[in-house]
């Protein structure tokens, strides 16, 4: 069922990219020139628009690359396999990117680059557990082995996001609490109109972008089938009186 | 492949535009005067930016009525302000900050109405540009690696048409 549905999602590949592009483009033009500075931060709080869309979508990649796993455990599909390892690539750029803008926004804000804050910590994790997943496919030799241990790498690493979601929380921290909860959304509109835009856009990017994965990791596997097809061939031909 | 570049000519032009835009932006709104150059060469009558500190000992006035005097220094440079605008909650003197207003310059006084506060717009830029670069960079590296892979298996002289974008057949 969920290889039908990937593949029906695939069909409308170009439409997500368009709709990314979109997207990113207004959402650019109103948290850049449209929307006003911050009372407190001034202008610096434009660096939002792009760090907290950046951190929401390696969370949601994250939890994709979580769910495609126990699916992947449970059926041994070998697209959603695919998925994940696309997943995965694609959330530890955002979480890189996350963590730089975060970097570059603490520097003047809470004027140091770094500071061993739970949220900060919990993110640092999960890249670490994505490091720790991509490793772990390339070393085993095996590569449906190596999948295997892989998705059960990704689930246990699950245990990160509610962490990750709830240290400002649990925590005492510098890091802003949450600002949409179920007391509701504490974001003024002319904040929240580019940082909407600017998350949808990161969503369709995503998705985009683990389609386009998908379909690298199946062409090469195709290739190298092909072209092994093709090495045997000529080697039968040739030994074959 | 010419479908792939032009759909990213496409992109690079609107990135470009919207770099332009902001640039001017800045310029316009954003970016400060020194104040050396207001007083040798004071513009007409626009309102504009200068940054600096206020002197120690200068400021006078209600400052939470919304109206002071105080002095204003940029290393060398100094001028005399006459702030008259919204009450100004943590003015205080040797605070650094923005004033927005005009010159005036036959009683050689800066009228300001307004303040901001003082940015370090890098900070902004470095975001901006890793962030776009970075997977700007990313999709359109990915976009040709499919163009190649589709190639290189056409003239592997096993290609076969597939049933679906993704190259799975039914």
């Amino acid at each position: 069922m969920i290889n039908r549905i990937i593949r029906q999602i695939q069909r409308y590949k170009g439409w997500f990219g368009g709709g990314a592009a979109l997207c990113i483009f207004l959402g650019l033009y109103t948290g850049l020139l449209a929307s006003p500075p911050d009372y407190y931060q001034g202008e610096l709080v434009r660096i939002m628009y792009v760090h907290v869309p950046l951190a929401h979508t390696s969370t949601l990649a994250y939890s994709v690359l979580f769910g495609g796993s126990i699916w992947y455990l449970w059926k041994r599909d070998p697209l959603v396999d695919n998925m994940c390892q696309a997943s995965a690539s694609i959330c530890a750029l955002f979480t890189a990117l996350a963590l730089i803008t975060g970097s570059i926004w603490a520097k003047p804000t809470w004027n140091t680059w770094w500071t061993w804050d739970p949220r900060l910590v919990s993110f640092t994790v999960l890249l670490l557990i994505l490091g720790g997943y991509l490793m772990l496919r390339r070393l085993v030799d095996d590569p449906v082995r190596g999948g295997r241990y892989a998705a059960i790498l990704a689930i246990v690493g699950g245990i990160d996001l509610p962490i990750i979601k709830f240290s400002v929380e649990w925590w005492r921290t510098l890091h802003q609490p949450m600002s949409f909860s179920t007391r509701g959304v504490s974001i003024s509109e002319d904040i929240l109109i580019p940082l909407t835009l600017m998350s949808i856009g990161c969503w369709l990017l995503f998705a985009y972008m683990v389609m386009v994965r998908t379909q690298i990791l199946y062409l090469t596997e195709l290739l190298h089938a092909k072209k092994g097809r093709l090495l045997s061939q000529t080697h039968f031909s040739q030994t074959t009186p | 492949m010419t479908g792939l570049y032009t759909r990213w000519a496409l992109i690079l032009g609107v990135t470009l535009l919207l770099a332009i835009l902001t640039f001017q932006h800045y310029q316009q709104h954003l970016a400060t005067l020194p104040m050396g150059t207001l007083l040798s060469s004071p513009p007409s009558s626009q309102p504009v930016r200068i940054q600096g500190m206020v002197k120690s000992g200068t400021l006078q006035g209600e400052v939470e009525q919304g109206q002071a005097t105080f002095e204003f220094v940029d290393g060398p440079a100094s001028l005399v302000v006459e702030y008259e605008g919204p009450p100004l909650e943590n003015i205080r003197e040797l605070k650094t900050l923005v004033l927005i207003g005009r010159w005036d310059s036959q009683n050689q006084v800066f009228k300001a109405q307004e303040t901001a506060l003082i940015n370090n717009f890098g900070f902004v830029a470095a975001a901006y540009l890793v962030s776009v670069l970075g997977l700007g960079w990313m999709v359109f590296a990915m976009s040709q690696r499919v163009m190649v892979l589709f190639k290189e298996i056409k003239e592997s002289k096993l290609y076969e048409p597939e049933a679906d974008s993704l190259g799975y057949k039914e």
